[in-house]
C-alpha cells in the first residue's frame, strides 16, 4: 500500500441538517464516482424488512388479495435489525418459508366491520410478532395534533359485513430487487457550485438592468442590496445550472458577468428516509454495503482464477 | 466474482457476477488515480445480466495485486468517510439536541 497513499483522498464531511427521516451534509475532496456509489447504495442496496409473502383468511373487501398483498408489501417497517439479519435465501435455520427468527417477522391483521360507519384498516391494525419490527409510525413527523387520533398507512375501508383477516410474512431484502425494500424516498447530491461576480462589468449596468439581470435566474440566487445597490449571491446553492442569469447577460450584451464552476470535488447529499431507517444510520449502513462489496471483490480475488467459468469472455479474449 | 486472466499478468479483465456500475465506477476512477495504470476501464455487457467486466493495464506490477490495492484504498476511503460521518453526527446531535425530535421542532415553531 505503499504506492496507494500518495494519490488517496480523505474526504470531509460536514452536517447541514439533521432529523430522522431527512438529512443534509456536505461530502468533500472526493469524486463523483464515490459520491454516485454511496447515493446508488443508499437507494437500491441498503436492506430494509417489508411484507413478502401474504395468506389471506378472509377477504371480502371491496379489493382483491393481490391489490391487498401489494399494499402491504409497500407499508414501511422499522429496519434497524436488518443489517443483522439473514437473507431469507440464505437461511440454513429454516426451509424458507420465512418462519424462523433470523429471517423474517410475522405480521397478523383481523379487522371487521360491524357498524354503519366505514371502518379504516391502517398499518396501525398490523400485529408484529416482534415489537422491533413495526409499521413506521409517521405521527411525529407529519406534525398532527395531539387530540386527533393518530392514524396509520390506510390499507383498505370496509363496510358493514365486510372482513379482512390474513397473516404476514415480512422479510429482508433490497431496493434493487424490489423498490417496496427502498429505504430512501429520495437521495439526491449536487456539485457546490462557485459563483464569481464580475463587479467591473456589474459597475457598468444601470439599476434597472440589474434588477432584471437578477430577475432572470428563476430560483433565488442573487440579490440586489437595496441599500447600496449591489448585486450579492445570497444562495449559491439555489443556483439549478440553468444558465439563464449567463444568457441572460449574453443577451445584455455583457458576456462574461457571471462565471460559475461546479466544484468537482464537493457534494451536497440530501437524504430522505422513508422511516424505514434514520436518515443518519441509512448512510452508515450504505457505507458498510459498499465496503462488504470491496471485501467481496479482494477476497475472492484470492480464491478463484477460473477462465473455464467464463469460457465465453476467455474465448473472446484469447481471439482478440 | 472470478477474474479471467492469461499469459501477461500485467493485463487482465476481472469479471464481477452481480455488481454494477455502483461498484465499477468507484474501482474504475480510483485505479485511474494510480500512476502504475496505463489502462482501465469497465463495461457491462449486457443490461439484464448482473456483470460487469473490468479492465486493468499496469505498467509492472501484476494487474491483480493493483486492483486489490485499489480496493483497499477504496475501503480505506470509506472506513474514513465513516469514521468522519458518525464524528460529525455526533457533534450535530450534541449541539442541536432538539434535532432529532422534529416534534419539538414543530412546537418551538
Amino acid at each position: 500500500m505503499e504506492a496507494g497513499a500518495s494519490y488517496q483522498r480523505f474526504p470531509k464531511v460536514k452536517v447541514r441538517e439533521l432529523k430522522d427521516d431527512y438529512l443534509k451534509f456536505e461530502l468533500r475532496d472526493t469524486d463523483a464516482s464515490v459520491a454516485n456509489a454511496l447515493r446508488r447504495v443508499m437507494i437500491a442496496e441498503v436492506p430494509t424488512i417489508a411484507i413478502d409473502l401474504v395468506e389471506i383468511e378472509v377477504n371480502s373487501s371491496v379489493l382483491n388479495d393481490e391489490f391487498i398483498a401489494h399494499r402491504l408489501g409497500l407499508i414501511p417497517l422499522t429496519s434497524e435489525r436488518a443489517m443483522s439479519m439473514r437473507f431469507s435465501r440464505d437461511c440454513d435455520a429454516c426451509d424458507g418459508d420465512g418462519q424462523c427468527e433470523f429471517c423474517s417477522v410475522e405480521f397478523h391483521l383481523r379487522a371487521k366491520c360491524m357498524t354503519d360507519q366505514t371502518l379504516d384498516v391502517t398499518s396501525k391494525d398490523l400485529i408484529s410478532s416482534d415489537h422491533t419490527v413495526v409499521p413506521v409510525d409517521f405521527s411525529d413527523a407529519l406534525g398532527g395534533d395531539d387530540s386527533s387520533e393518530q392514524k396509520g398507512i390506510t390499507i383498505v375501508k370496509l363496510r358493514r359485513g365486510q372482513e379482512l383477516r390474513l397473516r404476514a410474512i415480512a422479510r429482508k431484502g433490497i431496493g434493487k430487487d424490489h423498490a417496496k425494500w427502498s429505504p430512501a424516498a429520495t437521495v439526491t447530491f449536487m456539485y457546490e457550485p462557485e459563483i464569481h461576480i464580475n463587479e467591473d462589468l456589474m459597475e457598468t449596468l444601470s439599476l434597472e438592468q440589474r434588477q432584471s439581470w437578477v430577475e432572470s435566474s428563476p430560483t433565488k440566487v442573487f440579490e440586489m442590496d437595496p441599500n447600496t445597490e449591489q448585486v450579492v449571491v445570497i444562495d449559491p446553492e439555489a443556483y439549478t445550472y440553468d444558465d439563464e442569469v449567463i444568457k441572460k447577460a449574453e443577451a445584455m450584451g455583457k458576456p462574461g458577468l457571471v462565471e460559475i464552476y461546479a466544484k468537482e470535488d464537493s457534494f451536497i447529499f440530501t437524504v430522505e428516509s422513508t422511516g424505514a431507517i434514520k436518515s443518519s444510520q441509512l448512510v452508515v449502513n450504505a457505507i458498510e454495503v459498499l465496503k462488504q462489496k470491496l471485501d467481496a471483490v479482494r477476497l475472492s480475488e484470492d480464491t478463484v482464477e477460473a477462465d473455464d467459468q467464463f469460457g465465453e469472455l476467455g474465448a473472446h479474449m484469447r481471439g482478440g | 466474482m472470478e477474474h479471467t486472466s492469461f499469459g501477461d499478468q500485467r493485463n487482465a479483465t476481472f469479471s464481477f457476477a452481480e455488481e454494477d456500475h455502483t461498484l465499477a465506477n468507484a474501482l474504475r476512477f480510483s485505479l485511474n488515480q494510480d500512476p502504475q495504470v496505463i489502462f482501465c476501464g469497465y463495461s457491462i455487457p449486457h443490461p439484464t445480466k448482473a456483470q460487469v467486466n473490468v479492465r486493468v493495464q499496469t505498467t509492472d506490477k501484476e494487474a491483480r495485486v493493483i486492483l486489490k490495492d485499489a480496493c483497499q484504498g477504496l475501503m480505506q476511503m470509506c472506513q474514513h468517510i465513516r469514521g468522519t460521518f458518525d464524528k460529525v453526527v455526533n457533534d450535530f446531535r450534541t449541539k442541536n439536541p432538539s434535532g432529532n425530535h422534529p416534534s419539538q421542532d414543530m412546537d418551538s415553531d
